[in-house]
Formats: C-alpha cells, sequence, structure tokens
C-alpha cells in the first residue's frame, strides 16, 4: 500500500519564494501518474518533496498512511530518477546500478541477475564496466533509470528519464516504463515536459502551474474537457484555437459570432453571456477541410500563412477575421500557402471559456 | 585559431625549462654527492664526482648512539603519516559539513574557522605547551600530529573543492539508495575528493615531516626525536666531532621518504574525478 497523499502542502524556500502555495493531491496505490506544466511551475519541487529531499514547509504528506514530513528519505523505500542523472562518477556502470542493492545487502547472484536484467531492457550491457564519463548523455541516462529499476520501492519518482534520447529510443523507453509498471506494481509518479508522454503513459495526468494545480485527471478528459485556458492550451500538440466570439440569442438556442460566421450553438450554459464575448476553444483537427463536415453555418474561409507538410497530414497555419489558427487536415485536403481554404468547425467538440476567469462555460 | 608555435618559440620554451628542472635539481644531486664524501673532502669545496665514503658515512649516521636515526625515522614516519591522515580526512569531513547541510550557525562556523587560519603557529605555542602539559602528553608524540585534525588551510581547500566538484544531487541519490550520511561521506565524497586529499596530504606530510618549532618544544627523549631534531642537533655538534659527510647522509635518509610519498600519492592528483556524473 503506497498511496501519496498531499495535504495543504506549502513549499516556501529559503529565500522566501513560496513555489507551492497549497497542494492537495491524492494519488493512489499502483497509479501511474504524471506531472506536467511549464519550466519552473514545481514539478521537480513536487517530485522532491515526496522523496525527502525538500523540506516541507507546511501541510502533511503521506506515503500509505503513515505522515511522511520528518522521515529521511533513505527510509522512505523510494527510487528516483534525477533530472541531471546525478550518477556516482567513481564507480562503474555495475557498480552504479548496485550501490543501492548493496546497501540493502542483497546477495551477490541475485544482484548480479538484476543488472542484467536491467541492462538488456535498457541496452546497456557493452558499457557495465565504464565510468560515467565514458558515456553519452543518453547512455547516462539510461544508467540513471537502471539505477533506479534494480530496487523494488514503495514508490518510483521520475524526474524527465528520457529528455536526452534520441526519438527512437525514447520511444522504446516509454513502453519499457509502462511495461516496468505494470509489472511491479508500484506507484509511479513522473514528471515530464513532453505531451506524448504523459498522454500515453499517465494513468492519471497532474497539470500544474505556478505550483498550483490545474486539473487532475484521466488523459482522455484532459483532452475532452479541460476545465480551463491554460490546462486546453497545454494539453494538446499543435495546441488548441482559441478565438473571441460573440454571443448572441438565436432562435432557442445562441449564436457564436466571430468574422463573418455564426455558428449555432444549443447550450442553456451561455446565458449569462448573451451579448458579451467568450473564448471559443477548436483543437486544429476538429477543423476539416472534408466535405462530409461542411454544414450549414459552420465553416469559415481562412487565408493560409504558412503549411507545414507533415507526411500523412498537414498543418496549415490560419488568418481569418484577425485571428491567427492552426489546422490539422489530411494532406489530400490541404492547400498550399497564400491559398485560401474552407474549413468546418466541428460543433460537438467545440470548448467555450469565460473571457474573464479562464474557466470553462 | 592558435598558431602552431614557431620553431624558435619552442627552442626557447625548452631552454627555460632546462634551466628550472637544473636548479630543481641541482641541490638534490650536490646533497647526494656531499652524502658519499668525507668531512675533508667536503671542506676542500663542492665537487660534481661522487666520492667513496657512502659506506662510511652511513655506518657512522648508524652507528652514533646520540643520535637514534632508525627511531627517528620511525618517529617522524608516524607523525607525518598520521598528520596526513587526519589532516586531509577531518578537514574534509569538516568541508562536507559546512558544504553540504543548512544550519543556523553555519556562517559564524565558517568565519571562526577562517580567522583560525590567519593565526600564526608561534603565537599561541605557549598556551599549547601550557595545555599538553596538564594533559599528560608532554614528551609524547601525540600533540605532534592530533592537532592536524583542526586544520583550516585544509578545511578552506576542501571546502572550495568541494564548490566545483561535488554536486549535491549525488549526496541526494546515495540517500535515496539508502546510504546514511557518513557512509556517503565514506563511499561517495570521499573518492570523489581524492584529488584534493591526495594534494593536501602531500603538504601536511611534508610540512609535518620538516616541522622542528613544535617537535623541539615537546620532545625531550632521545628516543622519542623526530629527523629534524636529530638533524639540527647533528649540525650543532662541537667542533671536533663534526662532520659534514654524516649530516649530509642524515639529510638524504630524511628527503627519500617524502619523495616516495610524492611518487605514490602523485597519480591520484588528476584533474575531473567527478566529470560526467550529473548534466551540467
Ligand atoms: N533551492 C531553491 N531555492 C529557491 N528557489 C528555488 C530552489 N529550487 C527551485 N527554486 C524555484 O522553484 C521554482 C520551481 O522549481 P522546480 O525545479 O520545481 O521547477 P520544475 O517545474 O521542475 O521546472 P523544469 O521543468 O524546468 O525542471 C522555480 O521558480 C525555481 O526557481
Ligand atoms: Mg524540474
Amino acid at each position: 500500500m503506497a498511496g501519496i497523499t498531499f495535504k495543504n502542502v506549502v513549499k516556501t524556500y529559503d529565500n522566501g519564494v513560496t513555489v507551492v502555495p497549497d497542494l492537495n493531491l491524492e494519488i493512489k496505490d499502483k497509479e501511474f501518474v504524471v506531472l506536467v506544466g511549464p519550466s519552473g511551475c514545481g514539478k521537480s519541487t513536487t517530485l522532491r518533496m515526496i522523496a525527502g529531499l525538500e523540506s516541507i514547509t507546511d501541510g502533511e504528506l503521506y506515503i500509505g498512511d503513515q505522515l511522511m514530513n520528518a522521515v529521511a528519505p533513505k527510509n522512505r523505500n523510494i527510487a528516483m530518477v534525477f533530472q541531471n542523472y546525478a550518477l556516482y562518477p567513481h564507480l562503474s556502470v555495475y557498480k552504479n546500478m548496485t550501490f543501492a542493492l548493496e546497501l540493502a545487502k542483497v546477495p551477490k547472484d541475485e544482484m548480479k541477475k538484476k543488472v542484467q536484467w536491467a541492462a538488456e531492457i535498457l541496452g546497456l550491457e557493452p558499457y557495465l564496466d565504464r565510468k560515467p564519463k565514458a558515456l553519452s548523455g543518453g547512455q547516462r541516462q539510461r544508467v540513471a533509470l537502471g539505477r533506479a529499476m534494480v530496487r523494488d520501492p514503495e514508490v518510483f519518482l521520475l524526474d524527465e528519464p528520457l529528455s536526452n534520447l534520441d526519438a527512437k529510443l525514447r520511444t522504446e523507453m516509454r513502453s519499457q516504463i509502462s511495461k516496468l509498471h505494470k509489472r511491479l506494481g508500484t506507484t509511479f509518479v513522473y514528471v515530464t515536459h513532453d505531451q506524448t508522454e504523459a498522454m500515453t503513459m499517465g494513468d492519471r495526468i497532474c497539470v500544474m502551474k505556478d505550483g498550483i494545480v490545474q486539473q487532475f485527471d484521466t488523459p482522455q478528459n484532459l483532452y475532452d474537457h479541460p476545465c480551463n485556458l491554460f490546462v486546453a492550451g497545454f494539453i494538446g500538440s499543435p495546441q488548441m484555437n482559441f478565438i473571441d466570439a460573440q454571443v448572441k440569442k438565436a432562435g432557442a438556442g445562441y449564436a457564436l459570432c466571430f468574422g463573418d460566421t455564426e455558428i449555432a450553438v444549443d447550450k442553456p450554459e451561455l446565458a449569462p453571456y448573451e451579448g458579451k464575448t467568450v473564448v471559443l476553444g477548436v483543437r486544429p483537427e476538429d477543423l476539416h477541410a472534408e466535405p462530409q463536415f461542411f454544414g450549414k453555418n459552420n465553416v469559415i474561409n481562412a487565408y493560409i500563412d504558412l503549411d507545414e507538410m507533415m507526411g500523412a497530414e498537414s498543418y496549415l497555419y490560419l488568418e481569418y477575421a484577425g485571428q491567427k489558427m492552426i489546422a490539422r487536415v489530411p494532406a489530400r485536403y490541404a492547400k498550399k500557402a497564400e491559398e485560401n481554404i474552407e474549413l468546418a468547425i466541428d460543433v460537438e467538440t467545440i470548448h467555450l471559456f469565460d473571457k474573464e476567469t479562464e474557466k470553462a462555460i | 585559431m592558435d598558431k602552431k608555435p614557431s620553431h624558435a618559440r619552442t627552442v626557447i620554451a625548452y631552454i627555460v625549462l632546462i634551466l628550472l628542472t637544473f636548479l630543481c635539481l641541482f641541490f638534490f644531486y650536490i646533497l647526494i654527492v656531499n652524502a658519499t664524501r668525507s668531512h675533508p673532502q667536503i671542506q676542500k669545496g663542492f665537487s660534481f664526482i661522487p666520492g667513496h665514503s657512502f659506506m662510511k658515512n652511513l655506518k657512522s649516521v648508524l652507528n652514533d648512539a646520540n643520535i637514534p636515526v632508525l627511531s627517528g625515522i620511525k618517529n617522524s614516519l608516524i607523525v607525518s603519516s598520521l598528520s596526513a591522515v587526519l589532516a586531509t580526512y577531518f578537514s574534509a569531513l569538516t568541508a562536507y559539513g559546512l558544504y553540504a547541510y543548512d544550519f543556523k550557525l553555519k556562517k559564524p562556523a565558517f568565519v571562526f574557522i577562517m580567522l583560525i587560519l590567519v593565526m600564526p603557529t608561534q603565537v599561541s605555542a605557549m598556551g599549547f605547551i601550557n595545555l599538553i602539559t596538564k594533559m599528560g602528553m608532554l614528551n609524547t608524540l601525540y600533540p605532534l600530529f592530533l592537532p592536524s585534525i583542526a586544520a583550516p588551510a585544509v578545511f578552506y581547500f576542501m571546502y572550495s573543492y568541494m564548490q566545483s566538484s561535488l554536486p549535491l544531487e549525488l549526496v541526494e541519490a546515495a540517500r535515496i539508495d539508502g546510504s546514511s550520511e557518513f557512509h556517503t561521506f565514506n563511499r561517495v565524497v570521499i573518492p570523489i575528493m581524492k584529488p584534493a586529499l591526495a594534494v593536501q596530504a602531500i603538504f601536511a606530510f611534508v610540512s609535518s615531516w620538516n616541522n622542528y618549532f613544535i617537535p623541539a618544544l615537546v620532545i625531550s627523549d632521545n628516543s622519542k626525536k623526530t629527523l629534524p631534531i636529530l638533524i639540527a642537533a647533528l649540525r650543532s655538534a662541537d667542533f671536533l666531532k663534526f662532520d659534514m659527510g654524516k649530516v649530509y647522509m642524515l639529510i638524504t635518509i630524511a628527503i627519500v621518504p617524502i619523495i616516495i610519498v610524492y611518487i605514490a600519492l602523485s597519480k591520484y592528483i588528476v584533474a575531473g574525478v567527478a566529470l560526467g556524473g550529473v548534466k551540467e
């Protein structure tokens, strides 16, 4: 049993800066939780508080049902992959991996088996006798991962463990880590900048900004129902388009007006916004060039500033009614830059946000 | 793009280096040559050619009952080795304490140690002698190496070295791996500090080996005397018994261990042990 619970946790550094103002988070046992957020938002700080490397200014941290505030890192039974590797420079790769095992008095042959197992998964077998100095950045990162893998901790903490790997290796390691999680059945907390990593690996994703949890939900929910503008803009790549639109009464429902488009939406929640401006969020993949999506009042005729051909699909950087947008359309429906294109907005998938509070409507 | 050094510049560089090497080694050579010559030969002036009195000088040094050379070497070795070990280990420990931990009196502690650094030994010598007399350590070897535990200069060197070469993430990684603080120090910090330890061990060894002032004040038993006192005693021997060959022989014997220690430790003085541990 090793869920992790933050109760009103505050972290203020010695220089008086409060990085985490009030953190409430409940990570379940065996869950794979991904922390994402812009640089400097307090992801590493949160992770380090779980590890015990950073003192907790106020509030309570539980691992399982044990209060951890005053427990030393070495007694927390956690493994951690550091953002900057933190390999022991004087020890070989093998010794780096067995450092913790030796302390835990694991028998020699079992130790060897474990290292062999980890080295095989990580592709580190040829390097076991080398010192970290003689490894590339990606290899070092894998050693850091291996050092955590060979242990059987209650909680696994990973701080951007794949940031230095090339695309192919990264995809491979991603699935290896997911497998490892299933195999070990321990709680994982994983920090990343990478959208794909967050979406594919996490059971739940915690989106942070300035030390405040914006939304903590499953990847699908984050994508389909972002709770505010920040989450909507942060999850998804390319980013969601935000369009300022006027709300007008139109028959039984409402219409969103921008440029010379009026999109009819049937949302009673819009009542208080009648006559005001809201933010309309449309994901680039919900702007369709395929004819079957064209309806009565959902088509915009946009000018293409720039087009990026990605192979199967094309990213179009558009300008419409003085607002910039991105569309992601199948390559065969795409047009070239400096042309105009007709795109249909899928009304079912739009998101609406209050312009003042930035919250979802 | 830097230019290839011109031929002339290389030649000049070599000449200067050869000259410097010569200056450094010349005195050693004269010392060794003189150790092989007899007293009258030495008095005639110096020569580059070794004499034939090596064995005679050696015998007269070893057989002089007033100058117990062998026990002198033993005492000097004990005192210098322990000084080197204590000074480096405990200074590293102190530096680590101030470097890796945050506590209230950290700044005052640092300032205090720096103040001791500027205090010359001679100033505190009288108090020191008083103290060890009261502790019953007068005329023992303890006062010659125990004070090395508090070596502010070595501490400062260690502290600077840690700042440049010991990322705290390594310490954190060790903690997470389940290592106790002391184990971390011995197994992670000390190996990374090896070059600094080697440099300071050499310095501490040499300065303790050459130390005359404190041993002269503390030691009175012949059997506990260290080499510098014996050399001084030999040189101040009365005119009739004065033998330059013997003095040179003793000095030659005295520098051999230093050379051995230097060669043994110098292989650890390599830059960048900590390289590659963390991403910069
Ligand atoms: N020891 C410290 N003292 C003071 N402020 C700190 C300290 N460590 C981090 N901070 C500040 O705390 C904030 C959060 O840092 P943190 O390392 O948690 O960010 P992060 O989300 O991990 O960012 P990144 O994605 O760039 O790694 C930053 O603004 C940083 O400047
Ligand atoms: Mg970070």
